[in-house]
């Protein structure tokens, strides 16, 4: 078994090798039938990897436990998904994920795009080098088909670990980080091949939406995850694990609104280029963050034999792209200039720096403390309040500008003509702030604000969608519900990013809410003994004890009034599991739907001798925004992504004028 | 982006760079706040709700015979226990390190590697 996995990934490796060696000399000589060639071993790379990836699943499924892989992830009473799971559990098969995905995306994209003759035999070569990368750790320094004479049984899952959300965030995370290869090696493959028109982007729009969709919503379930399992109460705690994965979306995100002005306007082409490159780069980077152990400590660079490998990729590739774009340089110049300060384009700058600055700022939080121990041999960290107040500073101007942005006209913007489309929103911003101001909520001053320029985004947002409705209601003559349907099935991209925006605005909102506007308190409690918070009075009733196959659970009954009605019984506890010899934290969480906030419940400390608990209760308001906001999120996206059978058709004529009157 | 650095420098002039990350045996010449990494040596005594935990802490790594003695308030992670390696913030007085109340944290490789204390 191991030996057919070692054997696919060496026909992987061999595939990819001449992907990338014949297809750079094919595409440099123009040699049209060796490009071919190469793209289709490209293509055949992906059945290859398939099959080493089945190969791991069946060991991991049968429990084989001569795979080191499956003996150092899984037991033999690891329940049958959490086995399954274990494929992204552990560092080889985390690798073997990221290219198992990466094949299947580089043979979809160059199947898909395969018309677009002279932009791919450049691209090939580009996705053959990253794919080879993986695949030659995967062969020589990584490799989950190492075997060993059996244990008797295998190490097993860590605790935190064994929870349905296993079974989506890390594919999802990997869905969207691997994603952003394809974006990226279109534009070095328009670099190369010296067509730096904005061909590249149209193709692979969707590609970077999708990634970009992918990755936070993977980011969103991690969130509640460590919500509801973690139990510490929080949803992120600015971990370089999390980070990793928050900075290449938030390049993604500057990305995905700098190639709408290159598109409509033909400008910012070389930040188009650096940006993708950015998001590539990062992606890659938090791949090693997590798998390499450096966030601790440098000196894990020689425990772990991954690092110094990944940080000579990531080099290499940052070096390839820079020194790429530099030589590109003259064909990158921009067709128009930036006219006015005030203008669509000068926000979508403004929304670019801010962003990037950002992801930038928590790039240098989490490099500071290798840093440090680098030059100075002293380990200095930074934390929460860095992070927080970068959140603040350019977070909530963001904020703002998602209201700004989409109101302010093209090319220039007269101040009289803002003042007119801005009165509204401004109107709604001012009253909500004034009316929270008096309700007491200027005991935190960026959740006050994040209240105020949410409520002035929601207000543009909803302003949007009613004059286009109305617009289209006099042009057309349609019904109130139709012609909002057709406003936005004829502007997907528009009415789509106005989705997301207001999705983003209730992630703010719930985040604001649930962080600025807490509460918490904690108290030892006898049996029958009740605590009271904000509102909630808690009554702790006793201790329960289970066993289950591979873990004894003891839960606290708490029965929960709001006011003098009954609404809940919590049952907070720990779960300790003897195999792995680790102890899980099991809390209990009320949703209140009056106020979509929650009242969340941890067992602090269980002593079993006295039936005395620790409890300890948050009171977090409008936290349930932030997974609503997921829901919007993904609907938006989608309308955004969704195929425009009149846009496509545009698009054709501008790009390749033969097709579409052949096609027509 | 001017204005993005200016905010940057600002601010990392003003609120200084970062907490040092020290281990047990070079705490000695820091007197202000700072996060003490390492294994924890028992006996473990105390409960960290009612009085304070106390325990002591050596390096993580080598055999640094340097031992801090540690008393904590707050929440205890369920992970934490003898050998164990941890984080904790807090300055030294009177030859005990004062721990902010809730401080605590237990480190990890990484989130998803198994813990690799238990087979050595």
């Amino acid at each position: 078994m191991a030996a057919l996995g070692r054997a696919a990934l060496l026909l992987a490796l061999g595939l990819v090798g001449y992907a990338l060696f014949a297809g750079s000399y094919a595409a440099w000589k123009r040699r049209r039938r060796l490009a071919l060639s190469a793209q289709n071993a490209l293509l055949a790379a992906f059945p290859a990897v398939v099959v080493a990836a089945i190969v791991l699943w069946v060991a991991l499924a049968r429990r084989d436990m001569t795979f080191e892989y499956v003996a150092a992830h899984t037991s033999h009473s690891l329940p049958l998904g959490y086995a399954l799971s274990a494929f992204w559990g552990g560092q080889e098969g985390s690798l073997l994920l990221w290219l198992l995905i990466l094949s299947g995306y580089a043979a979809l994209a160059v199947w898909l795009n395969r018309r677009s003759r002279e932009l791919l035999t450049w691209v090939v070569p580009v996705l053959a080098l990253v794919a080879g990368f993986f695949v030659f750790m995967l062969c020589f320094v990584s490799s989950p088909f190492a075997t060993a004479p059996a244990p008797a049984d295998g190490a097993g899952m860590v605790a935190s670990l064994q929870n349905p959300y296993m079974l989506a965030h890390p594919p999802l995370l990997y869905l969207g980080y691997v994603g952003l290869s394809i974006p990226y090696a279109f534009a070095m493959g328009a670099l190369l091949s010296r067509r730096t028109d904005e061909r590249w982007i149209v193709l692979t729009r969707r590609w970077t939406l999708a990634a970009w969709t992918f990755l936070g919503v993977g980011q969103l379930l991690g969130a509640h995850w460590a919500y509801v399992e973690i139990g510490w109460g929080g949803y992120y705690a600015w971990d370089p694990v999390e980070n990793a994965a928050l900075m290449p979306w938030l390049a993604a995100t500057a990305f995905l609104h700098s190639v709408m002005i290159q598109e409509k306007r033909g400008m910012l082409k070389v930040w188009n280029m650096v940006l993708v490159a950015l998001a590539f780069c990062l992606s890659i980077f938090g791949t090693f963050l997590t798998r390499s152990g450096v966030v601790n400590s440098i000196h894990s660079f020689s425990q772990s034999p991954l690092g110094g490998w990944f940080l000579g990729f990531i080099a290499l590739m940052t070096v390839f792209s820079v020194g790429l774009i530099y030589l590109r340089l003259p064909l990158l110049r921009a067709r128009t200039k930036l006219e006015s300060l005030v203008s669509r384009e000068a926000t979508f700058l403004y929304n670019n720096l801010l962003l990037v600055a950002l992801c930038l700022t928590i790039l240098w939080g989490v490099v500071y403390p290798l840093l440090t121990e680098a030059l100075r041999g002293e380990t200095r960290s930074v934390s929460k309040p860095y992070y927080d107040f970068f959140l603040h500073a350019f977070g909530l101007p963001l904020l703002l500008l998602m209201g700004l942005g989409p109101l302010v006209a093209w090319r220039r913007a007269s101040l009289r003509s803002l003042g007119k489309t801005f009165l509204v929103p401004l109107a709604a911003a001012v009253v909500t702030g004034a009316v929270l101001l008096g309700l007491g909520y200027g005991s935190s001053w960026p959740g006050l604000l994040a209240y105020t320029f949410s409520a002035f985004v929601v207000a543009s947002i909803v302003l949007e969608f009613v004059r286009g409705t109305a617009a289209r209601r006099s042009i057309a003559g349609e019904g109130r519900l139709r012609a909002l349907a057709m406003l936005v099935a004829r502007n997907r991209r528009r009415y789509g990013g106005y989705l997301v925006h207001a999705a983003i605005v209730m992630l703010a909102i719930g985040v604001a809410g649930s962080s600025a506007y807490q509460t918490v308190r904690e108290q030892a409690l006898k049996p029958g003994q009740a605590m009271a918070v904000d509102g909630y009075t808690l009554r702790y009733e006793g201790l329960r004890t289970t066993q289950s196959a591979n873990a004894q659970t003891t839960r606290a009954r708490v029965e929960v009034w709001r006011g003098t009605s009954h609404v809940a019984t919590l049952d907070p506890g720990k779960s300790q599991f003897p195999v792995e010899g680790d102890v899980g934290n099991d809390v209990s969480i009320y949703h209140d739907p009056r106020t979509v906030g929650d009242l969340f419940t941890i067992a602090d400390q269980i002593v079993p001798k006295t039936n005395v608990v620790y409890l300890k209760v948050l009171v977090k308001p409008l936290v349930n925004l932030i997974w609503l906001a997921g829901f919007l999120f993904v609907g938006g996206s989608l309308v955004a992504m969704w195929p425009d059978a009149v846009e496509q058709r545009r698009l054709a004529e501008r790009y390749e004028p033969g097709a579409a009157t052949a096609g027509a | 982006m001017a204005a993005a650095l200016a905010v940057f420098v600002v601010y990392t002039a003003v609120a200084g760079a970062g907490t040092p990350q020290i281990s047990p045996s070079t705490l000695a010449s820091h007197t202000g706040d700072v996060l003490l990494v390492g294994a924890v040596v028992g006996p473990v005594a105390g409960d960290a709700h009612s009085a304070p935990m106390r325990f002591a802490l050596k390096d993580v790594s080598g055999h640094d015979p340097a031992r801090v003695r540690v008393a904590y308030r707050g929440s205890v992670p369920d992970l934490f226990k003898v050998g164990r390696h941890i984080v904790v913030e807090g300055t030294m007085r009177n030859g005990v390190f004062v721990a902010k109340p809730g401080s605590l944290v237990t480190k990890c490789p990484s989130k998803y590697a198994p813990a690799k204390s238990k087979q050595t």
